[in-house]
């Protein structure tokens, strides 16, 4: 029994390690709604895990066979839960939910603050707001409306097309909500320690969805461009900071779109499509598993006490 | 709600095409600063909804117009912003990812990309 209930943690640790290498190859919209809701299953299939080990553990305690009328010898005589694991599972419920719980809050205070900022930014529905200053940065700020805020240092920076680029680059963030798909990941990662890699696989998907939109409205080479111009490329020697449309990995993002757009490779659709499928099957077997113990667990319960 | 967004995004690029340049533009100067094909007329509409909203300014300039942004309270936007992201960690996340220093390798490979790109485009 123990091994069914390992078994969505074990597919969890599959897709933190392997859904980023798949996912990222794939059209980056499509690869942000995979990584994404992969997060959220992956993170409940840890926290059945746990969850369940940790009843299956404490169970047998006499408080709880006093109130669930379950026979506490059935119930060892089924699990063979090794006590240390039993024991390592609660504590890591405990560890993580508080984890979880503190994750949360700081996400949502961010979010809160980001709403205000962009209240407060602009009356009515403005949708850029300018920034006078010296150092090219560009931001999209999540709130109704967001707005996007750019520096006049990087407006003059760049051409006509390139600010066409940029300004779709920050519209895409907004439009698609990528401050929620990274958010997921994000709060995934603080109840599940196998997902470490996803807040980052996400930032590098959402950035490129940008990328490609910004493609759709001025050419692949025009935001390749206009990226290494926000990354301080075009003047050599002074110091290079770079920013929200030239954020994290610019050189990957380059590159990729030096390429291609990246088509929908079926393998790796499938792959994905696959693991989440059993990790799914895998959640619904363990609770399964737990409940037909615990059925005959009562049972057994009622068959002494009668 | 589409038409609306599509107002939106114009006047966000006239709106920057105005703050790059280095002097007042008139209508014709915008169509040409935005390119894209952009009407006279739409130029004008944009120009006068924007100076509606006190984000232009407009002085004559012969017989049109010549339009510059204001500055309002940018300065106040400027250090909410910064605010913010001196805040770092979540604050700085959702603000989409910015302010990252290029290490060289970085750098060379960003020139030799782009210089790649330029010779098969060009």
């Amino acid at each position: 029994m123990t091994a069914w209930l390992l078994l969505p943690l074990a597919l969890s640790g599959l897709f933190g390690a392997l859904g980023p290498r798949v996912a990222l190859r794939l059209p980056p919209a499509t690869a942000t709604r995979f990584l994404s809701g992969g997060a959220i299953l992956a993170a409940a299939a840890s926290s059945v895990s746990l969850g369940l080990l940790t009843l299956v553990f404490i169970a047998p305690a006499p408080v709880l066979v006093a109130q669930g009328h379950w026979s506490d010898h059935v119930l060892r005589l089924h699990a063979q839960l090794a006590p240390v694991l039993g024991a390592a599972a609660a504590a890591a419920v405990v560890g993580l939910a508080i984890r979880f719980v503190r994750v949360g809050l700081r996400r949502l205070a961010a979010v809160r603050d980001a709403y205000r900022l962009a209240d407060g930014l602009s009356d009515g529905d403005q949708e850029l707001v300018v920034v006078d200053t010296g150092a090219r940065q560009a931001l999209a700020v999540p709130g109704r409306p967001g707005r996007i805020v750019v520096t006049t240092a990087l407006l003059r920076d760049l051409d006509a097309s390139e600010r066409r680029a940029l300004l779709a680059h920050e519209r895409a963030h907004l439009a698609h909500r990528h401050y929620l798909h990274q958010s997921v990941a994000v709060l995934a990662a603080a109840v599940n320690p196998f997902l470490a890699a996803l807040p980052g696989a996400l930032e590098l998907s959402c950035e490129r969805w940008a990328d490609e939109d910004a493609t759709a409205v001025s050419g692949r080479s025009t935001v390749a461009h206009a990226l290494a111009h926000a990354a301080g490329v075009r003047r050599a020697g002074t110091p290079a900071v770079v920013l929200a449309a030239a954020g994290s990995d610019v050189a990957a993002r380059v590159g990729a779109l030096s390429a291609p757009a990246p088509r929908p490779v079926l393998w790796r659709i499938a792959i994905l499509t696959a693991l989440l499928a059993a990790t799914a099957i895998a959640i619904a077997n363990a609770m399964h598993v737990t409940e037909d113990v615990f059925e005959l667990a009562h049972r057994a319960y009622l068959a002494a006490h009668r | 709600m589409a038409r609306r967004r599509a107002r939106g995004s114009l006047e966000s690029e006239v709106l920057a095409a105005l703050w790059a340049a280095d002097r007042p533009l008139t209508a014709a100067d915008v169509v040409d600063a935005v390119g894209d094909g952009l009407a006279y007329t739409t130029v004008q509409t944009v120009l006068a909804r924007l100076h509606a909203k006190g984000a232009v300014r407009r002085e004559p300039s012969g017989r049109a117009h010549a339009y510059s942004p204001v500055l309002d309270d940018a300065g106040l936007a400027a250090s909410r912003m910064q605010a913010m992201l001196d805040k770092g960690g979540d604050h700085a996340a959702i603000l989409a990812r910015f302010l990252r220093t290029l290490t060289p390798e970085d750098e060379a490979t960003l020139a030799a990309l782009i210089a790649d790109r330029d010779e098969v485009s060009g």
